[in-house]
């Protein structure tokens, strides 16, 4: 028997994800429906923003454009949540019925099985709105383009998401130890409207929250700092890539135990 | 042979919050730390060969279904060891995974979405099964039911009997050693049932699986397994050929006859007379027969004979003798007397 | 009318409601933690302006007024959407029509128990920490009887819009856009997380003439602002009234005529 690689989970996963698109445009209603909503939610997102703007021109210091940039920017970083890791909604109905059994029995890794059975196609609207937002500001912002400046936008993005991946990983668990945690998830779904609000807003007590215990200010704010304060980046900006893996490591490790945990409700 | 399940002295207990009643007891139980333990499998031990297929039975909440997570790996046990193909299932439950195949009645393990051909696709890739592997188990499955119906349609698609059908496929897909039947044939209609049921018999000759099968059907039990075992309250209350269990309760059959061609012959007063004129005459003839027993249902009386004791046939012929007999039938203990026999303590 | 079969399930919701520990823990924790944000966030945007006051509103205005939209949304937000969408997929829903009352009616008590939990473990205790912390800046008197009645509008109108929505899963699979499609339009049409005062012009008057803004900022107005004259609470009350019973109008008649659809193709 071979080891089960990386490459073998990429191939599942693969195999798996056509498979799973391929039935989802046979359901062609779901899918616009769907779609429309993601629209809706990005379009509300948007006007919520504009409208405090119309009322105020600056928060803290942080203008228009370098607002409109963060909210870009978060809006990308949570797609691959959105897409990779939506079945972790689910996880509380699969734990609820006693369904979660069925992913105990496979010889791949649990965790791996449960998230590639959902691909949601709809985090892919919000990444196209995301991109055009970002695309705007930066070029409001006179950012300018070269390969360093690619390369870093690409390593913060992907940083980012991994904190917003942890963190529902995190606030699905939950419903392993607690019934009805459904409501868990919904409050922590919330925080990362406040993802795209720099942090300097709050007072140092509630940064240190936000970065070390809800480190949503990792989700657009510090990576930011990288394109928009350039001459003034803190460390933490620098060792984000390295907590963003330590702290998913975390959640992947949570989860796990878990599922492991789990026994099963019903007879 | 080869033992390749081994249970020994294994027992699990649960922690469950002691829930009080009304509106008043639920805001109490917001702050309470009541909890009571209770024990689902107490000191259960069984070991079981290659090939076997084993029926577990027990009523609803005896500790079936959590001796079976405990065998799948899902349940780690508090106490007692649990060796299943060399393994410990808790430990290292991907490895372990590779040489088991679970079906649970009503809840598929394939993709909702996909159809059954392409679930068993991934499957394939899932378990690493060699594409020759593939093909040898696919012809199996294709001898012994319509696969083509089967295959190519979404598993959401199907109906609960097509679907219970795929599912027991993928189970056995790549070729695993023992294969757990949690109730497959739960809210099936006969015909499906009795496919079912062929196709797991198929699969087992074939490939000599070592099988598992809980279920509430007698059908089940009477058409697949030679070995029951039947746990109660978390113990084993029986374990052995499902043959002898029925010797324990004696070589019993019962003879029922019609003495009467109308409803005004068969009244209830005649019947019930009849029944205690016949109870004492058959004792004084035939003094050994004491476990022989008279008793009427609906317009027939029924004699439950012990045929250790007495002849059915002179009985019978004793009774032609009294009486003239309008009709007349013959039924051997079902199993499904024999299990309620047991769970309601007919062993003790 | 027999009441007592309605208050059974008025009670057995609220036993329900109390079985999940975590989820009411988790609730409090978790609005606190959103009031915490928009606490800064207002604080913050507030402070970016030289006057203290912006559409007539000071920055106290605006936290009671969102910290109370909040907490009203927590006892408000039933997920009937999500509810009916299930049942209607599983087939359970037939159960539930087959019961000797109203779908309608049997669904808003069940749900009721609910509402009362959460009346009294969010709103209430947040209305009353708003209350000391702000002290003066509510005035009780006899608005709070304006502002009660004008929950209860509220509410109604808000359980009959997720009603009209919910049917609308009898045509579809997609509870997932459905569902944030509303919950996206009425959070942000509502006035749930800007004030509607802020909103610019013809956005702020197209929202007036919606039933949204009835089921959150109608009762925030009769609370906070106590200046108000009586014709202008009795015209707010009014206007309540003639969504609710739009909505009832609306949402039944559309739930019969689905209904029919169920009995004829038998779901």
């Amino acid at each position: 028997m071979q080891k089960r690689g990386l490459l073998f989970y990429f191939n599942i996963y693969r195999k798996i994800l056509a498979q799973d698109l391929k039935s989802k445009m046979s359901y062609r209603a779901d899918f616009i429906i769907s779609t429309i909503g993601m629209i809706f939610t990005n379009i509300s997102g948007f006007i919520s923003f504009w409208i405090i703007f119309k009322n105020f021109p600056s928060i803290k210091g942080w203008g228009y454009y370098e607002m409109l940039f963060l909210y870009g920017f978060s809006l990308i970083a949570l797609t691959p949540v959105q897409c990779f890791f939506d079945n972790n909604w689910n996880l509380r109905n699969h734990v609820y019925s006693g369904d979660f059994i069925k992913y105990c029995f496979r010889p791949i890794n649990i965790f791996f099985y449960y998230m590639s059975e959902v691909f949601d196609i709809k985090g892919l609207g919000q990444f196209v709105f995301g991109s055009l937002v970002l695309g705007y500001a930066w070029n409001n912002i006179n950012l300018g383009i070269s390969i360093t400046i690619i390369i870093k936008l690409i390593i913060s993005l992907i940083t980012a998401s991994l904190f917003m991946i942890a963190i529902m990983n995190l606030a699905a668990s939950t419903c392993f130890w607690l019934l009805n945690s459904g409501y868990i998830m919904v409050m922590v779904f919330r925080f990362k409207d406040y993802a795209k609000y720099p942090a300097t807003i709050f007072n140092s007590g509630f940064k240190f929250i936000f970065t070390f215990i809800i480190p949503i200010a990792f989700i657009a704010y510090y990576p930011s700092l990288v394109f928009l304060r350039p001459d003034d980046i803190p460390v933490l900006t620098w060792l984000s890539p390295l907590i963003g893996i330590l702290f998913f490591y975390i959640s992947y490790l949570v989860w796990m135990k878990g599922a492991k945990s789990y026994s099963g409700t019903g007879s | 042979m080869e033992k390749i399940i081994s249970l020994k002295n294994v027992s699990k207990e649960f922690k469950v919050l002691n829930r009080r009643e009304g509106l008043r007891g639920s805001f109490m139980d917001l702050f309470s730390r009541d909890y009571k333990i209770i024990n689902a499998v107490n000191n259960i031990s069984m070991e079981i060969e290659q090939g076997e297929i084993v029926g577990y039975l027990g009523p609803n909440g005896a500790g079936k279904s959590t001796t079976i997570k405990m065998m799948t790996g899902v349940l780690e046990p508090t106490s007692g060891d649990i060796i299943i193909d060399g393994r410990i299932p808790y430990k290292d439950r991907n490895k372990y995974a590779q040489n088991i195949g679970v079906v649970f009645g009503q809840r598929t393990q394939l993709w909702w979405a996909l159809p059954a051909i392409e679930s068993f696709k991934i499957l394939k890739d899932m378990y690493q099964v060699k594409d020759k592997d593939y093909k040898d188990m696919m012809d199996l499955f294709s001898s012994t039911v319509d696969l083509d119906k089967l295959l190519h349609k979404p598993v959401r698609q199907m109906s609960l009997g097509q679907r219970t059908l795929s599912d027991i496929l993928a189970a056995f897909l790549h070729n695993p050693k023992i294969v757990f039947l949690d109730e497959p044939t739960i809210g099936l209609d006969v015909a499906m049932k009795s496919k079912i049921r062929e196709l797991i018999k198929t699969l087992n000759k074939e490939k000599n699986t070592t099988i598992i099968l809980t279920t509430h059907d007698m059908g089940d039990v009477d058409a697949l397994c030679r070995r029951i075992v039947i746990i109660d309250k978390g113990t084993i209350l029986y374990d052995n050929d499902i043959e002898k269990i029925k010797s324990i309760f004696g070589n019993y059959r019962t003879l029922k006859v019609r003495l009467g061609k109308t409803s005004e012959e068969l009244n209830e007063e005649a019947i019930k007379k009849e029944v205690e004129d016949m109870e004492l005459k058959l004792k004084e003839v035939y003094p050994k027969a004491q476990t022989l027993h008279v008793s009427d249902v609906d317009e027939w009386i029924n004699i439950l004979v012990n045929e250790d004791e007495v002849e059915m046939i002179d009985v019978l012929n004793f009774i032609q003798r009294q009486r003239k007999i309008y009709d007349v039938r013959l039924e051997e203990i079902s199993t499904e007397s024999v299990i309620r026999k047991i769970y309601e303590g007919g062993l003790e | 009318m027999n009441t007592r079969k309605y208050l059974t399930l008025t009670r057995a919701g609220m036993i329900e409601a109390l079985q999940f520990k975590g989820a009411i823990f988790s609730i409090i924790i978790g609005n606190l933690v959103y009031l915490i944000m928009i606490y800064f966030l207002w604080k913050a945007i507030f402070a970016s302006v030289d006057t203290t006051t912006v559409n007539g509103m000071t920055f106290e205005d605006t936290m009671i007024y969102l910290v109370l939209a909040s907490a009203l949304f927590y006892f408000m937000e039933m997920y009937l959407v999500w509810e009916m969408g299930r049942d209607i997929q599983s087939g359970k829903i037939i159960l539930d029509i087959i019961k000797p009352m109203k779908y309608p009616i049997f669904k808003f008590f069940q749900l009721s128990g609910n509402f009362i939990m959460f009346f009294f473990i969010t709103f209430l205790p947040t209305f009353i920490v708003v209350y000391i912390v702000t002290y003066g800046a509510i005035h009780l008197d006899y608005n709070i009887l304006f502002f009660l009645v004008s929950v209860l509008l509220g509410l109604l109108i808000n359980y009959f819009i997720d009603f009209f929505i919910g049917t609308i899963c009898l045509y579809t699979e997609s509870i997932w856009g459905i569902n944030i499609m509303k919950e996206v339009i009425v959070l942000l049409l509502s006035g749930a997380t800007i004030p509607i005062v802020f909103f610019p012009e013809p956005l702020k008057t197209v929202v007036y003439y919606l039933p949204f803004q009835a089921i959150y900022n109608s009762p925030l107005r009769l609370l906070i602002d106590y200046s108000m004259p009586f014709s202008e609470r009795i015209e707010i009350l009014g206007i309540q009234l003639f969504w609710l019973i739009i909505m009832i109008l609306v949402s039944g008649s559309f739930w019969k005529i689905s209904l029919k659809r169920i009995t004829i193709n038998g779901g």
